[in-house]
């Protein structure tokens, strides 16, 4: 009986701050979503004509031939061939001049046992007043993204980016004011004098504290479901909506919740710890920046990845997922027994506590 | 009192660490009455209700309302039992409509007929949020959430704190509508005339500890009354050596003195002098007060 007048009223109470909240979020995701495909471009550095330059790889027993052709430069005399390991075509390893051909074909032949190495191919046009002109550059291989190239992932796609933007701060922002309401839930009620009276009803204070902590928790249930709705809009918009699911943008969106269920526990058990708002969220915002502080070191510094498994944000892998790929019950199960396990230690230590004046 | 005691509190002790909050408290508040619960700041009355109500461990003794545990049956008692805390607080940003239909449902009650009409009565506006009311306004709500319920026991701590002198009354009147029908109140104040006013006994505590616990009416009549006579002439103080009249000062033609007992013969004794002027108070429990704390908590 009387179930969830607690909650109601917290609602009541709160929901200004609450909608604001939601509304910052959406505006940020959506923005983001839509600054995708002018991000997605920046790294999208296509070779100079490549699109005018083939190179097949021709596998033979003894060697390995790499057939080029090219389209037709006006006014070419003759053309040569550049071979470089980098894009940029300095200190090439290897050039062929003068090559006088109609059918603006060439190929190389190299003693390679078993792999070609990755290589670059520029063909360069020289014309009859002696001008040379770039015909295109091309490779025998499939060419990484500069992101790629430094972090030995691929960013440039759509679920790299938003797990960039997920790991870098939106994790952040919905968790400093996820602990910032979880702090408060309880420890206003004090401060601003009305324990005494909601305690004063017939309401169990355990009934009291689980409507508590259900209301902020529900509530970044449905903030988490928004904004898997506004990454299915928005990335429809931005036409991505191919090169991702959307069930799986609802799925990474929703699965989240465990590790911002962490850090409400945490918020509130310091909450009714410390009898104190502002001492509370200064734990809950100490937790959290820790915690995303580590991930982010534990991410970026090699032979720091140890100590990833200290932070509740390594159980959970938000890229995989919005890849579809299965997600670690494990490591959900363990962020969900936390969370109850820090519920249950809250409870009980309210559940026997004076109630301060 | 013949009544069964709604609230039984023996060896009730509330310590903070090594703070005494009360001792060794034993008081009996029995149903149909309205008991006062004096004493000065810190003396540990908010302690005691807090207490009572489950809202403080205690730390040893025993407090039974309704015949129910504390603790263990604290809902229940709550169930049964109105409270107004000395600090009453709500929701600032919430109207005084939505906070008490919340408090009312929180009791289990869906009738709201009572809010409203207590609402009228107190002048309360129940549209307004409840942040914006001034402090006289905020305890109004207290008050209204506090006898809404219609619960056999209300417990009030400080119920007149905030208020002005004309809503100060509509309460008393509040608190003695209450007890003609059946109510059992008990609450805590530091003005005394509010005690003398609507209580029935008074029970007081000074320095964690229960002084004393009285009818008001015997109280009083265990302090006597103080007489004030204007003479056309001077008396010579020998004139009132008599039983049941203490502390007899002359200053001019103006005599003052404490009478306890053997009011007609002092009366008639008076008679026999020509008077200009003359009065009778009953002592005030102010003086009471001050009397049982000037003799180090023992009284007489």
């Amino acid at each position: 009986m009387k179930i969830g007048k607690t909650m109601l009223i917290e609602l009541k109470n709160s929901w200004k701050g609450y909608v604001l909240f939601i509304l910052v979020v959406v505006l940020l995701v959506g923005g983001f979503v839509h600054a995708y495909p002018s991000f997605s471009e920046a790294f999208d550095d296509e070779l100079d004509g490549s699109e005018n330059v083939d190179v097949e790889v021709l596998k033979g027993k003894e060697n390995i031939t790499v057939r080029l052709s090219w389209q037709v430069i006006d006014k070419a005399e003759n053309y040569s061939i550049l071979i470089s390991e980098t894009s940029n075509m300095m200190a090439p390893l290897d050039r062929v001049e003068d090559i006088r051909t109609k059918s603006h074909n060439y190929s190389l032949q190299y003693d390679e046992d078993d792999e070609m190495p990755e290589r670059y191919f520029a063909v360069v046009a020289v014309r009859d007043d002696g001008e040379r002109e770039l015909v295109g550059i091309e490779t025998n291989f499939e060419r990484k993204t500069a992101f790629q190239e430094i972090w030995g992932v691929d960013y440039g796609d759509i679920q790299g980016f938003l797990s960039i933007l997920w790991s870098s701060w939106w994790i952040l922002l919905i968790g400093l004011y996820i602990g910032y309401i979880s702090s408060n839930v309880i420890t206003k009620d004090y401060e601003e004098d009305r324990m005494d009276v909601i305690l004063s009803k017939p309401i169990s204070r355990r009934q009291y504290f689980l409507e508590k902590f259900l209301v902020v928790s529900f509530y970044t249930l449905a903030l988490l479901v928004i904004v898997g709705l506004i990454l299915i809009g928005s990335i429809y918009s931005v036409g991505e909506l191919n090169s991702v699911s959307s069930s799986a943008l609802m799925i990474s969106s929703i699965l989240s919740w465990p590790v911002f269920l962490v850090m409400i526990s945490v918020s509130v058990f310091a909450g009714v710890y410390l009898e104190s708002s502002r001492k509370a969220v200064g734990i809950s915002f100490i937790f959290i920046l820790i915690q995303y502080g580590i991930n982010m070191v534990g991410d970026m510094a090699e032979g720091l990845e140890y100590l990833k498994p200290y932070t509740i944000i390594n159980y959970w892998d938000y890229e995989s997922a919005l890849y579809g790929e299965a997600v670690g019950v494990l490591d959900v199960a363990f962020l969900l027994v936390l969370s109850a396990l820090l519920v249950i230690l809250s409870l009980v230590m309210f559940d026997r506590k004076d109630i301060p004046v | 009192m013949e009544n069964e005691a709604v609230m039984k509190m023996r060896g009730l002790t509330k310590k903070y660490g090594d703070v005494v909050g009360i001792k060794d408290l034993d008081l009996d508040v029995y149903e149909g009455e309205i008991m006062g619960f004096l004493g000065p700041n810190g003396a540990g009355k908010t302690t005691t209700i807090r207490t009572c109500l489950g809202l403080l461990r205690k730390t040893s003794g025993d407090v039974r309302i309704f015949g129910l545990d504390s603790h263990e049956d604290s809902i229940e008692i709550r169930r049964r039992t109105g409270y107004l805390p000395g600090d009453f607080g709500m929701y600032p940003n919430l109207k005084v409509k939505t906070i008490l239909k919340y408090l009312l449902s929180q009791s289990g009650v869906s009738d709201d007929s009572r809010m409203n009409e207590l609402a009228e009565r107190l002048e309360l506006d129940l549209s307004r949020k409840y942040g914006n009311l001034s402090k006289g306004n905020k305890q109004k709500v207290g008050l209204v959430q506090a006898f809404m319920a219609d619960q056999d026991l209300i417990i009030m701590d400080e119920p007149t704190s905030g208020l002005d002198p004309l809503m100060q009354q509509k309460c008393y009147e509040l608190l003695r509508e209450e007890k003609s029908k059946g109510k059992t109140i008990f609450m805590s104040s530091h003005i005394l005339a509010e005690v003398e006013e609507v209580c029935d006994r008074v029970a007081i505590i000074r320095n964690a500890e229960l002084q004393v616990v009285e009818e008001i009416e015997s109280l009083k009549e265990k302090m006597g009354k103080k007489l004030e006579i204007e003479f056309e002439d001077s008396v010579d103080p020998s004139f009132f050596a008599m039983e049941g009249v203490e502390d007899f000062e002359m200053d001019g033609r103006k005599a003052t003195m404490i009478v306890t007992s053997n009011l007609d013969e002092v009366i008639k004794k008076i008679s026999k002098q020509n008077v200009i002027n003359m009065s009778l108070e009953t002592f005030s429990l102010e003086q009471l007060f001050l009397t049982y704390y000037s003799h180090g908590g023992k009284g007489e």
